[in-house]
């Protein structure tokens, strides 16, 4: 039997009065998982806690079979994607991970050659000797996944990677995770948005409330999910001519322009909306800057889960 | 160990760096001009070489040390961890197979190096103007003993407010208040209140060395050695603390997108 990459049993975390996780238990194999619940549900403390940026107050948890909590060599099989978008603004993209690899030991040589093949992996390579401050959100992603990676971990822990990226990126992005897994990384990514996951893998942790309510059986929640219209939010400097090629599309049942330079879109089949847009943008000329999913429509589907007796499986 | 030395370096360097960035450096280099400017503004009105060597000691003890060295290091040295930790990038250090002592003291030394960049000039400039001028200091050990209390003071204030910024999401605020109320006002206080005071001891090193302003009649100094091994100690007493601290503590901010 392969053992747990992740163990968390009755994992308990409380900030003051709020529980932040609330007996979280599941054990992740290897390969790809995506994490899945709404802002709010409990993944970013849960990626703290497995970083060892917060401490459990109770339950066990186990990172590759080690506590997290503390430090050691171990840190160096772990790489760390966080949610937020600050950087060190000050420096170049090529600075930042040559130093960040540096701190992790690695002699400056060795450090500069792996800073500069993330930076490639992830595609930023004409942007690596620009200042971060500079960095459109959709770079600062690829830039904090480049530093998960450089140090060629054995687990790479992405908080909601595909937040902000363009449609482009996000195929980039997803392309480079199959290949991590293919090379026998493990992979946790969280994500608020289900059929980015889904593309990814068929292994799923969904969270609510700090407590685990599912995982696995994706076409059951699938189907929950394709009842309630899935929403959209684009941000583009042309609102009115990307809705006008994206009201082509069959599953989109609205469109709505909810401020300057932003759209709001439902669709009826989310898989396929992802699917074609790359596509789009390219074969229309698309100026689209960012791709986020309002999660209404999974809190639904949340609610569906934590209530109706469909708890943990 | 050399490994943990290499990796603090860059630490060091990182802090350094950051400290010296953007506005901040032009904020801080400009206070840290004002005594500078104040004795070449008294220079250029033809004022006598005495005048300006009283005057450039003057500022020394009334306003270079008490409020714009304070104010220099309060800035720099809050920030190592409280700005980081707010602005949830420390994470890029503390996620890191790097010992978390070894990133303390790579702070203490990056934000101790970037003060001193501003501090030394600040103190010392005013006595470069002086001699310029045509005058100079009223006794050759001046400048060596200033820079010396510079020195030791700016590694005593570092460490304590590196340990601040750590603890307190309150620490420039608290900070302020230990550098213009306690360490001022138990200064004013007789008997030994003084002694609980960091500027006591740096002070010590300029009594008898400065014969104007605040500083001319330092009452109850204590011997130089006494006071660099007790700013010393306080220093390595807090490194002590934040390295402590560091390994304990929970480095997330508030809970905000859980």
């Amino acid at each position: 039997m392969t053992d747990p990459v992740i163990q968390a049993v009755d994992v308990t975390k409380r900030y003051g009065e709020v529980l932040g996780l609330n007996g979280f238990t599941a054990t992740i194999g290897p390969g790809i998982t995506g994490l899945i619940g709404p802002n709010g549900a409990g993944k970013s403390t849960f990626f703290r806690l497995l970083v060892g940026q917060l401490k459990v107050d109770a339950g066990d948890l186990r990172v590759l079979g080690y506590n997290p909590w503390g430090e050691g060599e171990f840190r160096r099989m772990v790489g760390y994607c966080p949610e937020h978008s600050t950087l060190f603004e000050w420096m170049t993209a090529r600075d930042f991970l040559t130093s960040l690899l540096r701190v992790d030991g690695f002699p400056k040589a060795e450090a500069h050659a792996r800073a500069t093949e993330a930076i490639a992996t992830v595609g930023l390579s004409e942007a690596q000797d620009r200042r971060l401050v500079t960095y459109s959100k959709g770079m600062r992603q690829r830039v904090k996944l480049a530093q998960s990676i450089a140090h060629d971990p054995a687990l790479i822990l992405l908080d909601e990677p595909l937040n902000g990226v363009d449609p482009v990126g996000r195929a980039a992005v997803m392309s480079l995770l199959r290949r991590l897994q293919r090379s026998g990384r493990h992979v946790l990514v969280s994500s608020h948005v289900l059929y980015e996951v889904e593309r990814l893998t068929d292994q799923i942790v969904m969270i609510t409330n700090g407590r685990v309510i599912a995982y696995g059986d994706l076409h059951r929640i699938r189907s929950l999910i394709d009842a309630h219209p899935h929403v959209i939010d684009i941000e583009t400097p042309d609102p009115r001519g990307v809705a006008r090629v994206l009201a082509s599309m069959d599953h989109v049942v609205s469109i709505e322009f909810p401020g300057e330079g932003r759209l709001r879109v439902q669709s009826r089949s989310p898989e396929e909306f992802y699917g074609a847009l790359p596509g789009l943008v390219v074969r229309e000329g698309l100026d689209i800057r960012a791709v986020g999913s309002a999660d209404d429509n999974l809190d639904a589907v949340f609610r569906y889960l934590s209530e109706g007796g469909h708890g943990p499986r | 160990m050399t490994g943990q030395i290499s990796r603090m370096l860059v630490v060091l360097s990182l802090s350094f760096r950051s400290s010296l960035q953007g506005l901040r450096l032009f904020g801080l280099a400009a206070f840290a001009a004002v005594p500078t400017v104040l004795v070449g503004a008294i220079a250029s009105t033809g004022a006598s070489p005495t005048l300006l060597e009283n005057a450039s000691e003057l500022f020394v003890g009334a306003l270079t040390l008490p409020v714009v060295i304070m104010v220099i290091v309060l800035v720099i040295a809050v920030a190592q961890f409280r700005n980081e930790i707010d602005a949830e990038t420390l994470v890029y250090l503390s996620d890191r197979s790097v010992g978390r002592g070894t990133v303390v003291f790579g702070k203490f030394f990056g934000a101790w190096g970037a003060s001193l960049a501003l501090a030394l000039p600040a103190a010392l400039l005013p006595f470069a103007v002086v001699s310029a001028a045509g005058g100079g200091p009223s006794s050759p050990t001046v400048v060596p003993a200033v820079a010396a209390s510079v020195l030791l003071a700016t590694a005593a204030y570092v460490g304590f407010f590196l340990f601040l910024g750590l603890v307190s999401r309150s620490a420039l605020f608290i900070g302020l208040l230990f550098g213009f109320l306690w360490e001022e006002l138990l200064l004013l206080l007789p008997g030994d209140a003084p002694r609980l005071t960091l500027a006591f001891y740096f002070r010590s090193f300029l009594s008898g060395e400065i014969s104007s302003g605040p500083l001319a009649h330092f009452a109850g100094a204590v011997p130089g050695t006494l006071a660099a091994v007790t700013l010393f100690s306080v220093t390595v007493a807090f490194l002590v603390l934040t390295v402590a601290a560091f390994q304990s503590l929970e480095t997330a901010p508030d809970r905000g997108n859980a």
